[in-house]
Parts: structure tokens; C-alpha cells; sequence
């Protein structure tokens, strides 16, 4: 099924008007990414962040069909909300999951595909060593143990405000050594 | 996909580390909904910290790191080698199939260093590489060095001599610490140094 050309004002105001399968595809095809992308921010988890998406699509859709959602600009914040709260949801590891599969399992769609970023790892190890030492360390710490600015501040003897110039020269260098845009 | 006020890749990774003020922090959650292209930039930066992430644990990169880091690493189930020789002292050392991070733990007085370099040479003490104004805290006794373990793992038995030096207001240099290690290759393999059989 082709995307369709739609802001998502429009979109939303497809639902309106009946039952629209192309219109539901297309709210999965663009906001199921989005949503996965918050929960591996937030949850840190790929299948917390898969179950997010199912869980979040699922309150959407039914908000949408039965046209509870009033502003049809406010698409993105209505699923920021219903992202926060099934996020505390599965943190606390609630029951409800098994509940809205069973429920509405039957309207969930294969995963969507969404843009998958492939690096050399050559060169990424050539360009990290051509950090200066203390860009590589932060972003190593950074990255690896996910330290914080404190941690890292103490290691080496500056300001948390300035371990973050330093991560952010440090991204930008290796960013620009692998050829990605700034 | 356009964006009228894309976040730069720097926020994006201060974002996906949970740096930034909550406020801010919101404003990205609900511009990555809105917004492919930032999404996609966001990808970017956690395939970057994924990429980063899995080198570090290969322990592959010559580089100084923490306590922390170790721990960390040894809670990942990774198996940490560490040499502490004294300063002016030597140390038998090798490395192993198991291992998968080599330190050397190079104990020195930094009070008042403002800047310190790690000079790696060779078994005659000529200067192979330097590690300029390496990371350090004053306060802290000892320096920890990883050595790549790819490298040492390749290597045949040899001598390595790291200098720590600082420098004084003149700019001239001065010795902190030289530490020798003695790697003796426990691995077969294309490193190793030919031995002959007496016939």
C-alpha cells in the first residue's frame, strides 16, 4: 500500500468520515517510528519499545474512529500523552498489555519499516582514534557506560557544562570522519 | 521531509543520554513525533552510540578509561587483565583467548599536573606513539590505560615502555612515572616468533 500524501490535520480528519483502512495504514506506516523511537528512548528496550507501539497505535486508533480526539492538530501531542502513560504503564509492568492484545490484537499491523543507519566499523574505530584523548574518553564513557556529565567531570577535572562541549566537538569530529552530515 | 527547526545531532545525543533539562527534553519528545527527518537523525546518533558501544567492549581501542568503566564492563561479563607495575618497575605480562580488556594501571603523583601525555615505546624507550594531554583528575594517584587487546593479542613477545610526562611553566618535560611491561605471547598464531628444532 502506497503512503498517502497527507499532513496529519487531513489525516485526522479522515477518520471522520467511517471506517478508512488506508487512512489507518497510513497513521501506522507514519507514527508506529515514532513511537518506537520514543520507547527505546525511554525504555531503553527493544521489544518494551515494540510493545509501546502496539499499545499507543491501539489507544490512537480508537481515540480517532471514535472521533474523541478534538483537535486534529494535536495528533503528535495526543500520542506524546498516551506514549507517557503506557510508558509508566510498562514500567510498572501492568497487566493491561495481554488485555489489549486480546482486545485488539486483531487490528495490529507487521512491524513498519523505518530508516536503519549502517556504519563501517573500521572506520568508525579509524576516526575514534583520531579523537583527541579526552573526546575519546568522553565519548566512549558516554556510550558505553552511559555516564553522566558528573561522572565524567570528575575523571577529568572539569565542569559538567564543559564535559558537554567536549562531547558535542567530539560528536561533531566523528560525525564529519564518517561522512554524515553535522 | 522538512523541518523548519531541526535538532542538531549534539542535543540529539545529549537527548538520547537523558541530559538534557526536562523541558527541553519534552520539546524534542514531541518534535520526534511530529518530524521524520530528525527521527532519522536521531537513528544516526544511536547507531553511532550502539557502534561506539560495541568497540568499547571489544577492547580494541588505545585509550584511557575509568573505574567505572571497568566495573561496568566486568558487570557485562567481559574479563578484565590488569598490570599495575610501580613507577620505575616492571611487570611480566601476557594476555590470553579469554581476555577481553588489557589495562595497565599506572600508579603517579598528578598533584598539580596540568597537562600529562602517555608516551608508548619501545623495548629501547624510543617514543612510538603519544597520547597527548590525556584525561586526568589531580586528585586521582594513577593513571589506567587500556591497551588494545586486538593488538596484544597479534603481538609477539616483546617489551613496551609507557612514559607518563608532564610538563613544567618552561614547557620543558618532566618524567612522571615509566612503567616497563614484558609481554610474553601465550596465543599461537601468525605473531609468534619463530623458534627452531634442533634436529
Amino acid at each position: 500500500m502506497e503512503a498517502i500524501q497527507l499532513d496529519d490535520v487531513d489525516l485526522v480528519h479522515r477518520f471522520g468520515s467511517g471506517p478508512d483502512r488506508e487512512a489507518e495504514a497510513e497513521l501506522f506506516r507514519r507514527m508506529a517510528p515514532r513511537i518506537r523511537l520514543y520507547g527505546l528512548r525511554h525504555l531503553r528496550n527493544e521489544h518494551a519499545a515494540e510493545d509501546l507501539v502496539q499499545q499507543v497505535l491501539i489507544v490512537t486508533l480508537e481515540a480517532l474512529r471514535s472521533g474523541r480526539l478534538r483537535e486534529p492538530g494535536k495528533l503528535a501531542s495526543f500520542v506524546l500523552g498516551t506514549c507517557r502513560l503506557t510508558v509508566l504503564d510498562l514500567r510498572r509492568g501492568a497487566q493491561r498489555t495481554q488485555r489489549l492484545l486480546g482486545q485488539f490484537g486483531k487490528d495490529l499491523l507487521p512491524q513498519a519499516p523505518c530508516y536503519t543507519p549502517q556504519l563501517d566499523h573500521e572506520k568508525l574505530t579509524h576516526c575514534l582514534q583520531n579523537l583527541k584523548e579526552r573526546e575519546r574518553t568522553v565519548i566512549v564513557m558516554s556510550f558505553y557506560d552511559e555516564q553522566t556529565g558528573a561522572d565524567l567531570a570528575g575523571l577529568l577535572g572539569v565542569s559538567e557544562a564543559n564535559v558537554r562541549v567536549i562531547r558535542h566537538r567530539a560528536l561533531h569530529r566523528l560525525r564529519e570522519c564518517m561522512g554524515v552530515a553535522a | 521531509m522538512s523541518c523548519s527547526t531541526p535538532i542538531d545531532a549534539a542535543t540529539l545525543a545529549d537527548y538520547w543520554l537523558a541530559v538534557l533539562p526536562q523541558s527541553e527534553e519534552e520539546m524534542v519528545d514531541l518534535h520526534l513525533l511530529e518530524c521524520d527527518r530528525c527521527g532519522n537523525r536521531l537513528r544516526e546518533v544511536i547507531a553511532l552510540a550502539q557502534a561506539v558501544r560495541r568497540l568499547a567492549s571489544e577492547g580494541s581501542l588505545r585509550m584511557i578509561v575509568s573505574d567505572a568503566f571497568l566495573h561496568r564492563a566486568a558487570a557485562d561479563g567481559l574479563r578484565v587483565r590488569q598490570y599495575a607495575p610501580a613507577p620505575g618497575g616492571a611487570v611480566h605480562c601476557t594476555v590470553t583467548a579469554e581476555d577481553d580488556i588489557l589495562i595497565g594501571r599506572l600508579a603517579a603523583d598528578l598533584t598539580g599536573a596540568k597537562r600529562v601525555d602517555l608516551c608508548i615505546c619501545d623495548e629501547h624507550g624510543i617514543q612510538q606513539l603519544r597520547l597527548p594531554d590525556i584525561p586526568i583528575h589531580s586528585g586521582t594517584s594513577s593513571v589506567i590505560y587500556q591497551e588494545s587487546i586486538t593488538f596484544a593479542k597479534a603481538a609477539p613477545d616483546t617489551i613496551m615502555i609507557l612514559r607518563l610526562v608532564t610538563f613544567d611553566e618552561t614547557g620543558a618535560e618532566r618524567l612522571l612515572g615509566e612503567y616497563t611491561f614484558n609481554h610474553a605471547r601465550s596465543l599461537p598464531g601468525p605473531g609468534q616468533l619463530y623458534e627452531p628444532h634442533p634436529e
